[in-house]
């Protein structure tokens, strides 16, 4: 991977995005109504701003996605080179997977992961 | 072609750095954020350290914005925008930022840059894979599954707390 791929990645990137945008923009059919701007178009009218003080639940979710993110992070170095190392990488996974199976055990008996 | 590329990066961590300090929407703040972190991770695909890039996206640019919205989003003032700093507030931080990259600058420009003729470490996932699995010299297996250990720590904690306001 080199500069090349970084170039290629941010035109194509760049073409993808924008021209789907500009493609949309010119094709799209566009009759402005007032009805239109409103959050929904139908049921009760909104009330109040959308800011506002957000669960707890959230942020737990949230912080125990970053620890099964960082989890993975360390599963792809192990998972090139399983097989070069063989039966120690192996136990080693086993472990590692061993105490976060734990972590994920502790929050389910603790229904962290039941939405309420 | 190099030069080019390093100078948008660099270009964008830039802008986007100043962004989030001087934006007065904390939630714009975290998203301008994101954008340094993406550029940062760039600029690690251009030294070819392909694995530090993707741990830059997946857990900077992925987990870490994330939370930091997240954290915003619990605050109760979340749509209280930052008042102007005053010309007082401003001049002192002028002056400590000129100082700052005055004691930086005059770290790096005392150093003289010489290449050593040494070669280039292997970095690519493998050689991590290699090196955080093995167990003799430069083995780093411990530290491998203490980091499980650490997670497990930080997932109780986050959930006790948690738990305990839901309750």
């Amino acid at each position: 991977m080199g500069n090349e791929a970084i170039i290629l990645f941010i035109i194509l990137g760049t073409l993808m995005v924008g021209g789907a945008v500009i493609f949309s923009y010119l094709v799209s059919p566009k009759v402005p109504q007032k009805m239109k701007e409103d959050t929904f178009e139908c049921g009760i009218e909104t009330q109040g701003s959308s800011r506002i003080q957000f669960k707890v639940g959230y942020y737990l979710f949230a912080i125990l996605f970053l620890i099964f993110d960082v989890e993975t992070i360390f599963i792809v170095p192990w998972a090139v080179v399983m097989k070069d190392l063989g039966m120690v990488a192996f136990v080693e996974i086993v472990i590692f997977f061993f105490i976060l199976g734990l972590g994920l055990l502790y929050a389910w008996k603790k229904d962290a992961l039941k939405w309420e | 072609m190099g030069k080019i590329i390093f100078y948008i990066l660099a270009m964008a961590i830039l802008v986007f750095s100043v962004m989030t300090v001087t934006s007065r929407n904390i939630l714009r703040a975290a998203i301008y954020l994101l954008f340094v972190l993406m550029a940062t991770a760039g600029l690690y695909f251009m030294l070819n350290y392909n694995f530090l890039a993707a741990v830059q996206l997946t857990v900077y640019s992925g987990g870490v914005v994330v939370l930091i919205v997240f954290a915003v989003l619990l605050t109760a003032r979340m749509d209280h925008k930052l008042e102007a700093v005053g010309s007082l507030k401003s001049v002192a931080s002028i002056l400590l930022l000129l100082s700052g990259m005055g004691v930086v600058l005059w770290a790096i420009m005392g150093y003289s840059f010489v290449p050593n003729g040494m070669a280039e470490g292997a970095h690519d996932v493998k050689a991590v894979g290699m090196s955080l699995l093995s167990y003799g010299s430069y083995g780093y297996v411990l530290p491998f599954e203490v980091i499980s250990v650490l997670l497990l720590a930080s997932m109780i904690g986050a959930i006790m707390i948690a738990k305990r306001y839901t309750k």
